[in-house]
């Protein structure tokens, strides 16, 4: 069980999201259709019902972060290009910028206030998670981006820069996903490239 | 599947039912993972050293014997995950033992004292704040008026020096306790050579190596060390290697390796050690010329009155001397636990005497480096006078377990039990804390700020690799704390000044290295490590008295009374009995685990008429005990070995109530200044009940199958394969098979290679990973074989799945006998089985759903989310290294906290899955990563597997076999190597190398 020495870590970092890059030839699905209409920042903060995906303890924007204002996905998910691990944002990373962005409008204000709460709570926020490979396939991060470059996240993951509430675009616990980029680039197809 | 469990009310029988008739259960299949919300939990604030699915290594010392050896601590995430040697340490060189290992084990232990507990009034524990608990220490010894009295099994360095002084200067006293200490070595030093100290033994420098009774590779000073030095002499080097004689009544781990055992009388060593001197004497002018002063007084100890008090041969003892003396340099070894009885000073300077004639003083036997002991026996003794004559109003015990290691005759419960006030700093409730009224446990080694000064040259430092498990308190700043609330003398020390332990080991190495920098440098690095100093030592004017006179046994001699000899074995004195890596391994000699035994020689055994696994009962004037008995030809007749280290009742659910306590047959009396271990005589009773005994042992001898391959010193200089070895020895031909079959394989084999031009496997450019396992240098000791648990994940099983022969020891090590009958003299071989990741694999084609298969890379892959458990290719290997998981051990073998001690990077493998050695898959892909991010080529030495990284005599090479440069390439060139069950053309990827003999001439 490859997680299982993570489980009673407490307050420690589960650092175990699934940033991947694998760029394929399908057409990546459009994001939905929210976003399609109403630009990113003109969506109310509370109006998550209605978007796919899990609702999050708070209602983190990748659209406005990473489409919007065009951060790179690194600035957050730090040891991806090295790490096996992608790595999750830490509470000072969101209070870098947001010690002193306070939010543009009353449902953004009412957003990162939780953040500032819990920052200065130092109560970490426990974010659902989303990607997750069974626990015995080994996916390293780093060899991906190695691969396919910086920005090819959302070739597993999805158009995220257009998704206000992040939810699973492929379903990368399906091996037919993974295998399927890994005959058309002719990469090992070896079980024990990522089953041990 | 790994990890995931079938829903409830749907086994898995009935799920692959389903799934075959009408696939229904693709649904349930795909994923392989529940819909449980997961949460992921950030870090408040990125901490510097740690990247989330990066290992962090810290440099560290091991505190589980007193060698001090250096460690590289793997943490991930900020836990613990892997213990391994410090490459730079001069003691062990990057390697580690087996107990060392287990470290990890007694870190996440579950029988650890969660927090701080004071004794109740109706005698029970209740739980308290560290405030208030060190509020309650300091007001007892305030009042106590100086009548404090500590016991430390503390290590030498900044905690002792402190504990001394805070002790002292409240007008207490500490006694530095070792339960295997090293009392008969310093006297007989003292005597022969005016110094009580423990010297250095260097082993690889050796090229003869005599131990009388000593069991140097398991439980001697510093067994890493002589282990690698050991290897180093012995092994088989450009036509060179060293010869080890061992005379000892039991054959242990160190006898096992010996190319001559000369069994003798217990207690008789010394008598053959004054003989060879006097022999070497006689015959040619000692060197140093003040040996030559010893003349006179040995002349009276002839071969022939050795021979009388050993029943070892005059001319052996001859032949021995002239040997011992002509190979430059030689070494004898005595002293230990195993040869501890009435006469152990003698022995001790008897064999001070022979290494001094032989010229082996300050070239193998090394004083200068100060080897750190314990007080001796004879200040715990003194110390339990007080506490008994009610002299102490308060006790602290530290590192110590007295009340397990300490013979019951001695009665050290009833004399602890009138000391008012006992204080326990244990991080177990053991024996010892047991009796306590207040238990501050400490943290582990691996948890807190310290140092070691195990030898002059290597200064070993402590840092917390991580976060404590539990609520405890590094024992420094409870004294610390404690100091300021007892004010006075005590209050007033420097130390006390410091805010903290931490700070106060700090101040104490900047007074040394002087800068912060060469402070962090130390740090990073360990310590600081370097070569031990020598000094010249010559005869003392006592050393003319060294005789011999036959040691006294308790208990009833003649035919009836067998020479009782408690052995330490895995458990060491005990503190290894609650870790369950260590119940699971093998003991190397006897190959059980989990509980204790009696071995008997099979003579005696038809003597008395009893089999293995009758329980006996062993009564000494002291005690009584029940035992079953394990029947093996490596014992004198008349002795009786019992394991030291089990039978504990107390010291968590693993230890309490497992086996026996060999101690409680002992007298307590000391004498002379130490335990006298080996100094009684049982009877032995049957009781007709019979246990089944736990062994991984199959068949004792190799029948001819060359499992373990060996030739002699001679063969192998001549350049000798192992088959042309056994044709010289007058063997035949060792070929199973027919002609007709050997004509098949050989069409088979070149239709094979033709075959591997083509497919899957003629991957350009991918490597073909093999590993070569010296016999000439693997000594049996298991260090391998923890470092494999510690590394796969591997499940302990427990007695009752070992008795039924489902122990999943991925690499185990076999032991076979030769000889021993007849007049042969008996040889132990030792071989460690692993997955040999054969080409033409026989698990492979019977698996019906492709989950045992063959990498390009060439290994056998076992593919744990495709297995079903059909266990077809367990029963095809002739190898017996595939092991399957009978029960869901991925819930039940890491109780928390062990699971915290788990790799993240190996499947934990679930009910149901074949499992076998992967060769550290893990290890090849991590490194394939960090080649490719840094765009470059794997290179030679970039994949080390767990076992090879571990074993102390780098008996294991692994590496890239179509690399002609590669260090396994190379060592798979030589003679002497060859394939386990080469006739069934299964190609094996694991080369062994046949063991050398050093044997008798003539």
């Amino acid at each position: 069980m490859r997680n299982l020495a993570f489980l009673g870590a407490g307050s420690l970092l589960l650092a175990l999201g699934a940033l991947a890059v694998v760029p394929r030839t399908r057409p990546v699905q459009a994001a939905q259709s929210a976003s399609d209409t109403l630009p990113a920042w003109k969506l109310a903060a509370g109006d998550t019902a209605n978007l796919k995906g899990p609702k999050q303890p708070v209602f983190f924007r990748h659209d406005i972060h990473s489409g919007v204002n065009k951060m790179t996905c690194q600035y957050c998910h730090y040891s991806v290009a090295e790490s096996s691990e992608p790595g999750i944002p830490t509470m000072a990373t969101c209070m870098g910028c947001h010690l002193i962005i306070g939010g543009s409008d009353s449902s953004h204000k009412v957003e990162i206030k939780k953040v500032r709460d819990a920052w200065n709570a130092k109560q970490p926020i426990e974010w659902v998670r989303i990607h997750s490979v069974a626990r015995h396939a080994h996916f390293p991060h780093m060899r991906h981006i190695k691969a396919l470059g910086p920005n090819a996240c959302q070739t597993c993951h999805g158009d995220v820069a257009r998704m206000p509430q992040v939810f699973k675009v492929n379903n990368i616990n399906n091996m037919g996903f993974c295998i399927t980029c890994h005959v058309e680039r002719k990469i090992s197809r070896d079980c024990t490239a990522c089953h041990y | 599947m790994s990890d995931e469990t079938f829903p409830e009310g749907i086994d898995r029988r009935r799920f692959l039912t389903v799934l075959g008739v009408t696939g229904a259960g693709a649904a349930a299949m795909s994923g392989c993972s529940t819909d449980k919300v997961e949460k992921l939990v950030p870090y408040l604030v990125q901490s510097d050293d740690q990247i989330p699915g990066i290992p962090t290594w810290y440099a560290s010392t091991c505190t589980e014997c007193g060698a001090g050896c250096g460690l590289h601590v793997k943490t991930r995430e900020a836990r613990a995950i892997k213990l391994e040697g410090n490459p730079a340490h001069p003691v062990n060189a990057g390697k580690l033992c087996a107990h060392g290992q287990s470290a990890l084990q007694g870190l996440y232990n579950p029988g650890r004292i969660k927090g701080p507990m004071a004794r109740q009034a109706d005698g029970s524990f209740k739980p308290v704040t560290w405030d208030e608990a060190i509020a309650l220490l300091g007001q007892k010894l305030q009042g106590a008026g100086g009548k404090l009295g500590v016991i430390s099994g503390a290590g030498r360095g900044t905690f002792s020096d402190l504990l001394s002084a805070w002790t002292q200067a409240q007008g207490g006293r500490v006694v530095r306790y070792q339960a295997f200490d090293f009392e008969p070595v310093r006297a007989a030093n003292q005597q022969v050579f005016g110094t009580s100290e423990v010297p250095a033994y260097d082993f690889a420098a050796a090229r003869y190596i005599l131990s009388f009774g000593t069991d140097f590779l398991q439980d001697f000073v510093s067994p890493v060390e002589h282990q690698r030095g050991f290897a180093e002499s012995h092994g088989f080097n450009d036509g060179q290697m060293a010869k080890h004689v061992m005379l000892a009544p039991r054959l242990s781990l160190t006898g096992m390796n010996a190319d001559e055992w000369v069994t003798l009388r217990p207690g008789s060593e010394a008598a053959i050690a004054l003989a060879m001197t006097n022999v070497i004497l006689a015959e040619r002018t000692g060197n140093p010329a003040d040996a030559n002063g010893l003349r006179g007084a040995l002349a009276a100890w002839t071969p022939e009155q050795a021979q009388e008090a050993s029943g070892v041969g005059a001319e052996v003892i001859r032949r021995l001397a002239r040997e011992f003396v002509s190979a430059q340099p030689s070494l004898a070894v005595a002293g230990g636990i195993s040869t501890q009885h009435r006469g152990a000073i003698q022995l001790c300077a008897a064999v001070n005497l022979l290494n001094y004639v032989a010229g082996n003083v300050g070239r193998t036997v090394k004083f200068g480096a100060d080897l750190d002991t314990g007080d001796g026996y004879g200040a715990v003794e003194s110390l339990l006078r007080t506490m008994e004559q009610g002299q102490l109003a308060v006790a602290i015990v530290h590192d110590a377990n007295p009340a397990y290691s300490l013979p019951k005759s001695g009665g050290f419960a009833a004399k602890f039990a009138k000391v008012p006030f006992k204080v326990s700093t244990s991080l177990y409730l053991d024996e010892t804390s047991q009796l306590c009224d207040l238990l501050l446990p400490g943290h582990h080694a691996l948890e807190r700020w310290d140092d070691l000064r195990p030898r002059k040259g290597a200064t070993g430092l402590l840092q917390p690799v991580m976060e404590p498990v539990f609520q405890t308190m590094a024992t420094g700043d409870v004294l610390l704390k404690a100091a300021q609330k007892v004010g006075g003398a005590v209050a007033a020390l420097p130390a006390v000044a410091a805010p903290s332990y931490e700070a106060h080991l700090k101040a104490q190495w900047l007074t040394v290295v002087g800068t912060d920098e060469a402070w962090r440098a130390a740090l990073q690095r360990g310590g600081i490590y370097g070569d031990s100093p020598v000094t010249s030592v010559r005869l003392a004017a006592t050393a003319a008295n060294v005789t011999y006179t036959a040691p006294a046994f308790d208990g009833e001699a003649g035919p009836e009374g067998f020479y009782f000899a408690p052995v330490p074995s895995v458990m060491g004195d005990g503190r290894f009995a609650n870790r369950p890596w260590m119940l699971e391994l093998s003991d190397p000699v006897t190959k059980i685990t989990w509980h204790s035994w009696v071995e008997m020689h099979p003579e005696t055994a038809r003597r008395i008429d009893v089999r293995e696994g009758e329980i006996v009962q062993l009564t000494s004037p002291h005690g009584t005990l029940s035992v079953p008995v394990y029947i093996t030809p490596g014992i004198h007749p008349e002795v009786l070995a019992v394991p030291l280290g089990m039978g504990h009742t107390a010291f968590g659910d693993f230890a309490t109530g497992r086996g026996v306590n060999a101690l409680d047959l002992l007298d307590a009396k000391d004498g002379q200044g130490f335990l006298p271990y080996q100094a009684t005589r049982v009877t032995l009773a049957r009781t007709r009940e019979f246990k089944q005994v736990a062994k991984t042992e199959g068949t004792t001898r190799q029948l001819g199958r060359g499992i373990a391959d060996a030739m002699t010193l001679a063969q192998a200089k001549a350049g000798m394969t192992p088959a042309l070895a056994r044709k010289a020895e007058g063997h035949e031909e060792h070929e199973i098979n027919t002609e007709l079959e050997v004509e098949a394989i050989e069409g088979f084999r070149e239709s094979q290679l033709e075959q591997r031009k083509r497919g899957a496997y003629a991957v350009e450019g991918q490597p073909m990973w093999g590993m070569v396992i010296d016999l000439a240098r693997c000594t049996g000791c298991s260090a391998c074989v923890t470092a494999c648990y510690a590394e796969n994940n591997i499940a302990w099983v427990g007695e009752e799945a070992i008795l039924k022969g489902r122990e999943m020891t991925w690499m185990r090590i076999e032991r076979y006998w030769e000889g021993g009958e007849d007049g042969d003299p008996l040889e132990a071989r030792v071989v460690p089985v692993l997955c040999q990741h054969c080409d033409n694999a026989p698990c492979e084609p019977v698996c019906p759903v492709y989950a045992a298969y063959h990498t390009p890379d060439g290994l056998n892959g076992q593919v744990y989310n495709r297995c079903v458990g059909t266990r077809y290719c367990g029963n095809n290997c002739p190898y017996k290294v595939r092991y399957f998981n009978w029960s869901a051990y991925n819930k039940t073998a890491f109780p928390e906290p062990l699971n915290l001690g788990l790799n993240p990077d190996v499947t934990v493998r679930g009910r149901g899955v074949m499992e076998k050695c992967t060769f550290c898959i893990q290890r090849i892909r991590g490194a394939q990563h960090t080649a490719r991010l840094e765009d470059r080529e794997l290179r030679d030495g970039d994949v080390v597997t767990a076992c090879a990284q571990a074993c102390p005599s780098n008996a294991i090479t692994f590496g890239n076999m179509k690399d002609p440069a590669s260090r396994v390439a190379q060592a798979q060139q030589s003679p002497r190597g060859y394939h386990v069950l080469e006739d069934l053309n299964v190609r094996p990827a694991v080369t062994y190398l046949a063991k050398v003999l050093h044997r008798a001439e003539g």
